[in-house]
């Protein structure tokens, strides 16, 4: 079943369209990963399922795009709502200015959750589902900046995580990290899907095979195709998405 | 080879050594001011500079010939805790408007309308804080020459410097941070709350600090509000609600025919760098403590 969905998707900075007529199915509890050349439009897709370009200034959309049915762009769906069920982890690390345990609370509290038990509960299991914890249970209180850039982000994951959204969205999650921490990330996207809608932002196609499910390939602001993640990488139906995944253009 | 290996190092050590001194003359340019300010102060000041003079209240004929400056000391204080207390929280609200607003036209025009107040010559501001709070025949409050008055027109200068300085401190949160909260479902009031004032909040306390130390230094905008008491009031309003001021105690005392009133004009300058360096340390402490506690609680 669908999680969400995009009907006729238009995106536009100003005048420039950076994503024409896009139409898929984010399924539930599988991965779905976007693969594509720089710049053909991956993170303006990925920030326009929780709004997040909203902040950009001349930023405009035509078309729709669903969750459970409910069109996100529409009154009936607030933002801030919205991005509680959709969670975001950005390519670069980005904790905040705060301790460890702070950071993977700092979701719950916005929400008005203040017992001190319910939210150690949800830090530690949101760290040791980012294969966190180990590392830092030690150190709760230490500040963010302490930890090193892959622990940072596998912090930015326990920290969206917490906030238990149905949809994780990652934006190249992976590339600032080491192959084992990477490699970590991958397992637990794994174990994440089981419970998550997930959509993957990559540029390593390896990666995009290992772990996604459905894979869908974008170029200059279109979806080329998309499809089982197997079938693409072996068979795929356009021959653009052949050059590029094997790496002839891109 | 060898050769110009040797002129490029003789070169680049003659850049540095011209960058090195012209650093180092710049850094004198800039200190010197302070450095002759507490050479003169003290030099001229220091006989009259005791417990007592910072402890008691002026006597003395003309008044200030005996005694201390307890007045200005307690009056500066009184003065910059009401102008503070006006222009801190109304300036950090008006940044944080700024900040949210950003291009719209009704945050343009405050921007500009807050820029053009950070022009106004201080003694205009007098002129105003006099027919607003102080006069009878003005416009309305009857306060007289009184800390209140003199406080809130001061309040009234510090309102466009805070407000600027916490705008651009707002601004000098990287995006990401702010985007993070965004992206956990915080609302705009939590992420400023909670993420971008705690960042800003060094560059804040900079501009209440700058705000501050400018009231310190006023004198013209007190001249019709407040002016200047040699005691310390039991009300801070009314005719008999005037305070004592440093930078006016000075400016008065310098233009006594005394001798001994120009020098204890020079202790009472000591004094107020004294505060100065007091409050200072005081706002770090204060916006690092901030800080520790925006961070701990969201
Ligand atoms: N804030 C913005 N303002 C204007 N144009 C933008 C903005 N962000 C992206 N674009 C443009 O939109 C297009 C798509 O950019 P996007 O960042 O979505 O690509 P991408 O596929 O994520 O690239 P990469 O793999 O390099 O991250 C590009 O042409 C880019 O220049
Ligand atoms: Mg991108």
């Amino acid at each position: 079943m669908a999680r969400m969905s995009v009907a006729s998707f238009y995106a536009y900075y100003g005048e420039n369209a950076a994503l024409r007529d896009i139409s898929l199915e984010i399924p539930d509890r599988q991965v779905l990963a976007l693969i594509g050349p720089s710049g053909c439009g991956k993170t303006t897709f990925l920030r326009s399922l929780n709004r997040m370009n909203d902040f950009v200034k001349e930023f405009s959309i035509e078309g729709q795009v669903t969750l459970d049915g409910v069109d996100i762009y529409s009154s009936e769906m607030h933002p801030v709502m919205l991005r509680r069920r959709v969670g975001m982890v950005f390519q670069k690390p980005n904790p905040f200015h705060k301790s460890i345990f702070e950071n993977v609370a700092y979701g719950l509290r916005i929400q008005g959750i203040r017992s001190r038990s319910i939210l150690s509960d949800m830090v530690e299991k949101s760290l040791r589902a980012a294969a966190l914890w180990d590392e830092v249970k030690e150190r709760l209180d230490s500040s963010a900046f302490s930890l090193s850039g892959g622990q940072q982000q596998r912090l930015c994951i326990a920290r969206a995580l917490a906030v238990e959204p149905e949809v994780i969205l990652l934006d190249e999650p992976a590339s600032a990290l080491d192959p084992i921490s990477t490699s970590r990330i991958e397992e637990l996207i794994q174990d994440l899907k089981t419970q998550y809608a997930i959509v993957i932002v990559t540029h390593n196609m390896q990666q995009a095979a290992r772990v996604s499910d459905q894979t869908a390939f974008f170029l200059s602001g279109e979806l080329v195709e998309m499809g089982e993640t197997s079938r693409i990488f072996t068979n795929p139906s356009d021959v653009r998405t052949e050059d590029y995944i094997t790496g002839r253009f891109g | 080879m060898d050769h110009s290996r040797a002129s490029l190092s003789f070169h680049r050590r003659f850049r540095n050594a011209i960058l090195g001194s012209l650093t180092f003359l710049f850094f004198g340019v800039a200190v010197a001011p302070l450095l002759l300010i507490v050479y003169v102060a003290w030099d001229r000041g220091k006989s009259v500079l005791d417990w007592n003079f910072i402890s008691t209240l002026p006597t003395g004929f003309p008044v200030g010939s005996e005694g201390g400056i307890l007045n200005g000391i307690a009056g500066s204080m009184i003065l910059v805790v009401l102008a503070s207390s006006l222009s801190v929280p109304v300036g950090i609200w008006a940044g944080m408007y700024l900040w949210q607003e950003g291009k719209n036209p009704a945050a343009r025009a405050v921007r500009l309308l807050s820029d053009l107040l950070l022009g106004v010559p201080s003694v205009v501001w007098g002129i105003v804080g006099f027919y607003v709070f102080s006069t009878s025949t003005g416009y309305g409050l009857h306060w007289g020459f009184s800390a209140l008055a003199g406080g809130l027109t001061l309040g009234f200068i510090m309102i466009p410097i805070v407000t600027r300085v916490t705008e651009q401190a707002l601004r000098d949160v990287p995006i990401s941070y702010i985007e993070g909260a965004f992206a956990l479902g915080a609302s705009r009031w939590q992420t400023l709350r909670g993420v971008a004032l705690p960042g800003a909040m060094a560059g804040i306390g900079t501009g209440i600090l700058l705000g501050i130390l400018n009231v310190l230094g006023q004198t013209a905008p007190l001249v019709f509000t407040n002016y200047y008491n040699t005691g310390i009031p039991n009300s801070l309003v009314g005719s008999q609600g005037a305070v004592g001021d440093l930078a006016m105690q000075i400016f008065i005392y310098v233009h006594e025919p005394s001798k001994v009133m120009h020098v204890k004009a020079m202790a009472a300058a000591l004094v107020l760098l004294a505060i100065v360096l007091v409050i200072d340390l005081g706002i770090r402490l204060l916006t690092w403590g901030s800080r520790k506690i925006a961070s701990r609680v969201g």
